[in-house]
Formats: structure tokens, C-alpha cells, sequence
């Protein structure tokens, strides 16, 4: 550690010292937007360049299959340690983190009237809240990360948000809140029976892993993690949440609620709950599938009922989350490679279809469907973006989300073959609601006399760099996919999936 | 008295000094100087016990200046000095003159220094009602105000009730064990089914006690008493006040070593507080029964890591205390610093505050959140370690519940937080922005509450020394 530079703490915290830069510019409003972008494109550049130096070893004292590690004492009384460690999952997941912020950050340059230093400044802080999760190696410091990251969406929703706002931030924050304090005490727990196993007292993941649980303690510490990660996925039963916070977000929030922050609930089932509790993860594997399941045919099933664009964006992403934890759950090398490869693509893809539901809705004051009709005619770039990303959504072969859903099936396939046969027929149906909505809105006949201006520069400049990368990782895949050999086959090693 | 007890009572000495100094400066000069000599008093005070090695015992005054006095000192030395730069403008806005205010804070903080000073049983008593006495004058301070002369009798015969219980659980414990020295008196908690004579008295300690922090079922008072009194004094009555009674607790289950036959009272106040108050801190409207019922919850969990007590809960319970202490000193104050002649009582007020006075609002949501125990403030932190020391205790079951009514909690911090940035301001509502010494008050709250949650290791190291 010592002679090397932090990059990983750079990484972290850059975003937090441009927040600080707005805080103390304030009063200069107009700044802010470009401080935020500059900040959050270095933070890219940065994350970019650490995934091209990656996956050799960068640091020497980094464990096996990781480049980057920063490792120091925190509160040496209780053994907490600032572990900062970067492989290919954390990688990628940085890569996505630093992207969708800049997106966010382009997309809301307009829409926000007011206090825009304040939107800038917190879309930064939660930049940092989430790398620092992605980052984070030492439990205490991943649970610190993990909580700090929802104050600023809260903020997000409740100022600028939509509709019942102030309900949508009240019930986001205590739904998620709620389910993480079972984890703590979860964490605490395995951190005493860690400790009186080995005398060591410590929060470090790589030390308690090797943790030897009763079953039945194991099975209760693993339900505590797994709630607290189902709910921010959000599996079915637990999604009650995202429709109301998605729909009322500002597009910014929305498009970094979808875009990030289900991605660390299935980020931290398997970086967390699976290692630490192999046992009871497989034991309770087909409960899993069966959530999963319920949830991609439940979300597309309501997508297709809402009439509201947003909230049916909303309701289809706990669809496509459903996949990614059919990947997890099967528990392969080549399915969890599917559901991290997933994650981004839908990331991507949510990302973009929000943000054009907010362009529409910045233009029309109205995201209801039957009060659109006929944009093909009127607004052909938006039109076609929109088509663009409506289909890869739906899963068009040579667009992204087809690569990561056809991995997770065939990874999942050898191991659970009902499971990945009843949910190839989910895609069917997300097909339905989206066809519709394509169809409702770009071409039956105009409803209503509306003749708005299509997209501007910057507009189009965003959603086509979204849809350069949807194509590219449609068709090669490949360099992300290298990213996730190595971490994943030691993730793997020695759990066959599940039986 | 001998040189020695002079200097190992010394820090008790300068306040007691300086509180007969400000009475006498206010029939001379009145108005003037009664703050800044109270201030620079209590900042003295505490200097002293920061010294390396000031130490001492007074035998014959039963004190004894321990790592553990010298701790507590500072702290309630601090937590006056804060109350105290809170209290000047807000005494003048609303017409509170006269010195015996910063007196009586000074006699206060006496009384809760020589409590956690203490070898004796007589001691512990006199401190305790010490300060009890001083806050029977601050909650009815504010003569002019119906409601405070409420809460002030109102706290006065709860205050009357508990010393009596307090005292007949000391006159027991020492009929039990015949002396009023705290470590051996206090020995036979731990001795099989033990003798009842001193269990009743402990039990009678503990109902004293269970006032004083206002622990369910005996915090009755609280709502009504924190409303009433002025914001400053509620602020120090539900830190330092508290603290007292959570020194005096430590001290008899430190000289105890471990909670013993206590454990079943205790986890049963613990569970009640923790349920009752943060259940009722979701009905209220009125900010400061809101902070009365979530103090009462506080100390539910305080009490759940004295639970541990010897297996590292009362390092958590220091810790907390500390925590604590900010938290609630920037809630208050907070509130104090919003208000003009009048106190803005209902939580409608504070509408759309956070942005029309973005400093005050945010120490205020600051306060919340770590109220609530969201990292990075210094409440997360403490609520760590004290779930993590009653696990480690084996109260599991208590902890589970206690991080249920945690969640629980959110919601009505939240609420405060909701109401000052994400509702609209009354137009034509102007609360006062803070004169520079409540903003120092509250900047150095703010501060620790930040620090503590970024920075807990030295607190820590210094807590683990007081229970060596």
C-alpha cells in the first residue's frame, strides 16, 4: 500500500470533493452543472483506465484476482479496517457507477429549475456512496456506504420529485433502511462468532468467509443479508417500493435508481451474502428461482396494465432484475457472468428509456400513454432512439440485453432447467408490453394536437452514446466478459451451483 | 481537609466558585457578565481534568478524581458551556434576565460532577440531587409562561417522588451491607440469590434512577416537562441530566461488575422504552414532545448495553452517552436558535426552513439523522456498538427488538427532515437566524456528531481506560 497512490480512495472521494466545491462555490449556480459533469467524467476516465491496466495484479499485497487493494486500520478497537479493493466484478460495476452518473448528469441539465447546485451536489455524493459500496471489502465500511447512498436519493425524490414526492422518499428510505438494520445486526453477529473462532475480531469478507456457521445460525444471518439485498433489487414480494419512487423521482433520480442502485442489492448477494453463507444461499436457492420467476412474469404482467410511462419502465425493470437473480441464484461461472453483464445492460437500457420518458414529459407535462400518439411523424430521431432502446429492452438479438439474459439462461440451464425454460417464456411477455407501448406511442394516430421539438444537441449527443454502447455490448461483449473470468471462477470454486 | 483534597476536588471547586461569583457579580453589575464567567468557568473546569495527571482522592469528601470523574466532568463541563452560548440570546429574546441562570446552570453541572466523582453512596445522593434541585428552578424559569410553571411543579414532585426512592433504596442498601461505600456496598448484586434486603434497595435505586432518565414506565414527566421549559434548559436536561443518572447507573454496576440479579429489571425497562417511546414519538406534532419521547427511546438503548455491562457494554454506553449528548444539543438547540419571542412548537413551523436558513436546518437534520443512526453521523456509530455489545452479552432477542423499534424510529426523524426541505415555507414566516454564539454552539455539535462518526477510535481508546 505504502508508495502507491490510493486510486481507489481517489476514486471514491473525488466525487464527494467535487460536491465540497459546489458547497463552497455556492451562490454561482451556474457552476455547478459543469463542475458536476467534469468531476463525474474524471471519475469515469479514471475507472475506465483502471479496468484497461486491470486484470493483472497492480498492487502486490492484493489477495488473488484482485488489482487494486487499500487496506488500513480504521477503529483498531474493533478490528474495523478502510478496505478499498478492486476486481473484475467491482470493475465493472465502477465502469457502470461512473457512466450512469455522467448520463444522469447530462440528462437532467435542463430539467431542473431549481436549486440546481443542490441536485448536482447530491448526484455526486450518491457517486461516492455507490463506488464505495461496489468498492468496499470490509463489512462495516461496505454497511457505512451502503446506508450513506440513501440520503442523497431521498433528497433526490422528495425536492424534485413528481406526483406524491414526499410519499415516494418517505416510503424508499424506510423500506430500504428497514430491511438493512436486520443486516447490521447480522453483520455483528458473524463479526462476534468470527471472532470468538479465531480471536481475531474483524470485518474483513476474505477472513469471514472461512467462518464455520451452525446451519442454523448460518440460515438466520444469510435471511438478514438477504432481505436487506432483496429489498434493493427489489425481489419479488419486496418491490412495492420501486414503482413509487421510480414514477416520482426526477429523471436524474430515476435514471440512477434503476441504473444503480437495484445493481447493489444483486451486487451485494454476491459479493456478500452467497460467499459468506454458501449453505444456506444453495439451501435456499429454489426459493430464490421462485421469487425471481414470480417477479419476471409479475412485472411484466403489470407493466402491460400501466398506463403511466414511467411507472410501466418501473414495473418492467423488476422483470429484468428478476433475471439477473435467476442468474445468481443458479450460481455458475457462466450464469453469475450473465447476471453482472445484465446488470449492465440494464442499466443502460432503463437508463435511456427513462430519460426519454422525462424528455417527453419536460415537453408534454404528461407521461400518460393515451395522450400520445403518432411521434414517428413528429419527432423521428426521438422516435427512433426510443424504438432503439423499446427493443433492446425487450430483448432484440444483437442489442445488449439480449447478450445477458441468453447468458443467464444458458448458464442457469444445466442447473435448474424449469427455471430457465419458465422464465425464457417471461421474455415473451416483456416483448407484449413493450410492443405496446411502442406502438401506442410512436404510431397509432395522433390523440391530441402536440407538436414538440425533437431532440436537442445535448439530448441527442446523450442517448446516442447510450445507444453506442447497448450496440456494442450487443454485439461484443467479449472485454466485459474477460473482466468476470477470473473473479468468478474463485467465486465459484468449491460450490458446484446449486444441486 | 488537607492540600490534597483540595486539589483532587478542584474542578468542583472552580464551578462551585464561579457559580457564587456570578450571584454576587449580578447584584453588582447586573446583566453583564454572568454568561462569560459561567463560560470560562466550565471551559476551566474541564481543562483542569484534561490535565495528565491532576488525580487524587479526598477521602474525607468521599470523591475521588478518577479517570472516570475526569471524563464525565469534561463532558457535563462542555455540555453547560454549550447550553450556556445557547442560552444568552435566547434568554434575551424572550425576556429571561437575571444571573441566577448561568448560576444555577453552574450549580447544575456541580452536582453531576461530584455524582461522577463519587466513593460514596451519600455522595452519589447529594450530587444527584444537586442537580436535580438546580433543574427544579431552570424547567420554571421562564416565569411569565403558564407552561412552564406546569412543567416546572410537574417535575418537581415526579423529582420529589424519585429522591425519595432513591434515598430509601440507598438506606437499604446500606442496612443490607453496612456501609455506604459504593464498591463494597455494591458487591453482593452479584452474590447468588443474594440478600433481600439489598435487592429491595436496589430495586429501589433503580425506580430512582428509572426517573431521573426517564426510562418507561416512569417517564411520564418528560413530554410535558420538555415542552414547557425553555428550549435551552430542555436541551441540557435531556443530555446532561441524563448523563448523570447513566453515570450514577454505571457507577453502581461498575462497582458491581456485572448487572446480576439487575438483569430482569433492567432488560424490562430497556424493552418497554425502546417500544413505548419510539411508538409514541410517531404521534406527536409538537417537535419537542417528539424529542421527549425519542430521549426516552434513546435511553432504551442505552440501557440494552448496560444490559453487557462487563463484557465491554459500558464502553458502548459511554460512547453513546456522548453521542447522545451532541445529537440532542444540536436538536434543541436547533430549535432554541429558531426561536423569537415565541418557540416554534408545532413541526408545521419549521416548513421549508431547511433552505430559508440552511445552517440551523441543517445542524436540525444533522441531529435527525443521527438520532435515527444513519452512518456517517457519530449516532451510527453508537448504535453499533451498543447492539453489537448486547449480542455480545447474549441479549439477542433484546437486540433484535431494539433494531425493530430503530426502524421504526426513522420514520418520525424523517418527518423532521421532510418538513424542513421538502415542504414548502410559509410565506411571511421569518424564524431568527441564530446570533453567532448559537451558531458556534451549534457548529461545535455538528462537529462531533460528524467526527465521532468518521473518527470514533480515540474516543474509544479513552472510554476502554475508564473501565480498566
Amino acid at each position: 500500500m505504502m508508495g502507491h497512490l490510493p486510486i481507489l480512495t481517489i476514486l471514491v472521494f473525488l466525487p464527494l470533493a467535487g460536491a465540497l466545491g459546489i458547497v463552497l462555490d455556492r451562490g454561482r449556480e451556474e457552476h455547478a452543472r459543469p463542475v458536476a459533469l467534469a468531476v463525474a467524467i474524471l471519475v469515469l476516465t479514471g475507472a475506465g483506465l483502471t479496468a484497461v491496466a486491470g486484470p493483472v495484479s497492480l498492487v502486490p499485497s492484493a489477495p488473488p484476482g484482485f488489482f487494486l487493494w487499500e487496506d488500513v486500520p480504521w477503529v483498531a478497537r474493533f478490528g474495523i479496517r478502510y478496505t478499498l479493493g478492486m476486481d473484475g466484478i467491482s470493475c465493472l460495476m465502477a465502469l457502470l457507477t461512473s457512466f450512469v452518473t455522467v448520463i444522469a448528469l447530462a440528462v437532467s441539465w435542463r430539467g431542473i429549475g431549481e436549486r440546481v447546485g443542490l441536485h448536482c451536489l447530491l448526484i455526486l455524493v450518491m457517486e461516492s456512496g455507490i463506488l464505495g459500496v461496489f468498492l468496499a471489502f470490509d463489512l462495516f465500511l461496505f454497511y457505512l456506504f451502503w446506508e450513506v447512498m440513501l440520503v442523497p436519493m431521498f433528497f433526490l425524490i422528495g425536492i424534485w420529485g413528481h406526483g406524491r414526492r414526499i410519499y415516494a422518499a418517505v416510503k424508499f428510505f424506510i423500506f430500504t433502511l428497514a430491511g438493512s438494520l436486520l443486516m447490521l445486526l447480522a453483520i455483528i453477529g458473524i463479526y462476534l462468532i468470527h471472532g470468538s473462532q479465531t480471536g481475531a475480531y474483524t470485518f474483513a469478507l476474505h477472513a469471514l468467509t472461512s467462518t464455520r456457521l451452525e446451519p442454523a445460525v448460518s440460515s438466520w444471518l444469510y435471511a438478514a443479508f438477504l432481505l436487506a439485498f432483496a429489498i434493493k433489487v427489489p425481489l419479488f414480494p419486496l418491490h412495492t417500493w420501486l414503482p413509487d419512487a421510480h414514477t416520482d423521482a426526477p429523471t436524474a433520480g430515476s435514471v440512477l435508481l434503476a441504473g444503480l442502485l437495484l445493481k447493489t442489492g444483486a451486487y451485494g448477494l454476491i459479493r456478500f451474502a452467497h460467499p459468506l453463507f454458501p449453505e444456506a444461499a444453495r439451501a435456499s436457492a429454489p426459493l430464490i428461482l421462485t421469487a425471481a420467476l414470480v417477479g419476471i412474469v409479475y412485472g411484466s404482467w403489470v407493466a402491460f396494465a400501466q398506463t403511466d410511462m414511467k411507472r410501466l419502465v418501473a414495473y418492467s425493470s423488476i422483470g429484468h432484475m428478476g433475471f439477473v437473480v435467476l442468474g445468481i441464484a443458479a450460481w455458475t461461472p457462466v450464469s453469475l457472468s450473465g447476471s453482472l453483464l445484465q446488470m449492465v445492460n440494464h442499466g443502460i437500457t432503463t437508463g435511456a428509456l427513462f430519460a426519454l420518458v422525462g424528455m417527453l414529459d419536460e415537453r408534454s407535462g404528461t407521461r400518460e400513454i393515451v395522450s400520445f400518439g403518432g411521434l414517428w411523424g413528429k419527432v423521428p430521431l426521438f422516435s427512433a432512439f426510443f424504438l432503439l432502446f423499446a427493443m433492446a429492452s425487450a430483448g432484440l438479438p444483437g442489442l445488449n440485453n439480449f447478450t445477458g439474459e441468453f447468458i443467464i439462461l444458458a448458464g442457469s440451464f444445466r442447473v435448474a432447467p424449469l427455471a430457465a425454460a419458465l422464465a425464457m417464456a417471461g421474455i415473451i411477455l416483456s416483448l407484449v408490453y413493450t410492443v405496446r407501448l411502442v406502438q401506442e406511442l410512436l404510431f397509432v394516430t395522433d390523440r391530441r394536437p402536440f407538436s414538440p421539438a425533437d431532440l436537442s444537441f445535448r439530448e441527442g449527443g446523450v442517448l446516442a452514446l447510450l445507444a453506442v454502447t447497448a450496440v456494442y455490448l450487443g454485439i461484443h461483449p467479449a472485454p466485459l466478459l474477460d473482466l468476470l473470468n477470473v473473479p468468478l471462477a474463485l467465486l465459484t470454486a468449491g460450490t458446484g451451483g446449486t444441486p | 481537609m488537607t492540600v490534597a483534597d483540595i486539589w483532587a476536588v478542584m474542578p468542583l471547586l472552580i464551578i462551585a466558585v464561579a457559580a457564587m461569583l456570578v450571584l454576587l457579580l449580578g447584584a453588582v453589575v447586573p446583566g453583564r457578565y454572568g454568561t462569560v464567567v459561567g463560560a470560562v468557568a466550565l471551559v476551566g473546569a474541564a481543562l483542569w481534568c484534561c490535565q495528565p495527571s491532576p488525580g487524587g482522592v479526598a477521602t474525607s469528601l468521599g470523591l475521588i478524581l478518577s479517570p472516570f470523574a475526569r471524563f464525565f466532568t469534561v463532558l457535563f463541563s462542555l455540555s453547560g458551556f454549550l447550553v450556556l452560548l445557547l442560552s444568552h440570546d435566547y434568554n434575551d429574546r424572550r425576556g429571561i434576565r437575571g444571573e441566577e441562570y448561568p448560576a444555577t446552570i453552574l450549580f447544575a453541572v456541580f452536582g453531576m460532577a461530584a455524582l461522577s466523582a463519587a466513593t460514596n453512596l451519600l455522595v452519589l445522593f447529594l450530587g444527584l440531587e444537586g442537580l436535580t434541585f438546580a433543574f427544579y428552578f431552570l424547567v420554571a424559569i421562564d416565569r411569565h409562561r403558564p407552561a412552564a410553571g406546569e412543567a416546572g411543579l410537574k417535575y418537581l414532585l415526579m423529582g420529589a417522588v424519585a429522591a425519595a426512592f432513591t434515598a430509601f433504596g440507598m438506606a437499604l442498601v446500606y442496612g443490607a451491607g453496612g456501609t455506604l461505600d459504593i464498591v463494597p456496598a455494591m458487591q453482593s448484586l452479584n452474590a447468588g440469590r443474594g440478600n433481600p434486603l439489598f435487592l429491595a434497595g436496589a430495586g429501589f435505586l433503580l425506580a430512582g434512577i428509572a426517573f431521573k432518565m426517564s426510562l418507561v414506565p416512569a417517564h411520564l414527566w418528560t413530554p410535558d416537562v420538555y415542552e414547557g421549559a425553555p428550549a435551552p434548559v430542555t436541551a441540557f436536561l435531556s443530555t446532561a441530566s441524563k448523563g448523570g443518572a447513566v453515570a450514577f447507573l454505571l457507577l453502581l454496576l461498575s462497582a458491581a461488575g456485572k448487572v446480576g440479579n439487575l438483569r430482569i429489571p433492567l432488560w424490562g425497562l430497556s424493552l418497554l422504552s425502546m417500544v413505548a417511546g419510539n411508538l409514541a414519538a410517531l404521534m406527536q406534532k409538537n417537535l419537542k414532545r417528539m424529542l421527549a419521547y425519542s430521549a426516552i427511546a434513546q435511553m432504551g438503548y442505552i440501557v440494552l448495553a448496560l444490559l453487557a455491562a462487563g463484557q465491554g457494554g459500558e464502553e458502548a454506553v459511554v460512547f453513546y452517552l456522548v453521542a447522545y449528548t451532541a445529537m440532542n444539543l444540536a436538536a434543541f438547540g436547533a430549535v432554541a436558535s429558531f426561536s423569537g419571542a415565541q418557540e416554534h412548537e408545532s413541526l408545521e413551523d419549521y416548513r421549508g426552513l431547511g433552505f430559508e436558513r440552511p445552517f440551523q436546518g441543517g445542524v436540525l437534520s444533522l441531529a435527525m439523522f443521527g438520532l435515527a443512526g444513519v452512518p456517517p453521523t457519530a449516532g451510527f456509530i453508537g448504535k453499533f456498538f451498543i447492539f453489537s455489545s448486547a449480542i455480545r452479552g447474549g441479549e439477542i432477542g433484546l437486540a433484535v427488538i431494539g433494531i425493530l423499534t430503530a426502524a421504526v424510529s426513522v420514520y418520525y426523524y424523517l418527518r423532521v427532515v421532510v418538513t424542513l426541505y421538502l415542504r414548502r415555507a410559509e410565506p411571511g414566516s421569518a424564524p431568527c437566524r441564530g446570533t453567532p454564539s448559537e451558531r458556534c454552539a451549534l457548529a461545535a455539535a455538528g462537529a462531533v456528531i460528524v467526527i465521532l462518526g468518521l473518527v470514533p477510535g480515540p474516543l474509544l481508546d479513552m472510554v476502554a481506560l475508564l473501565f480498566r
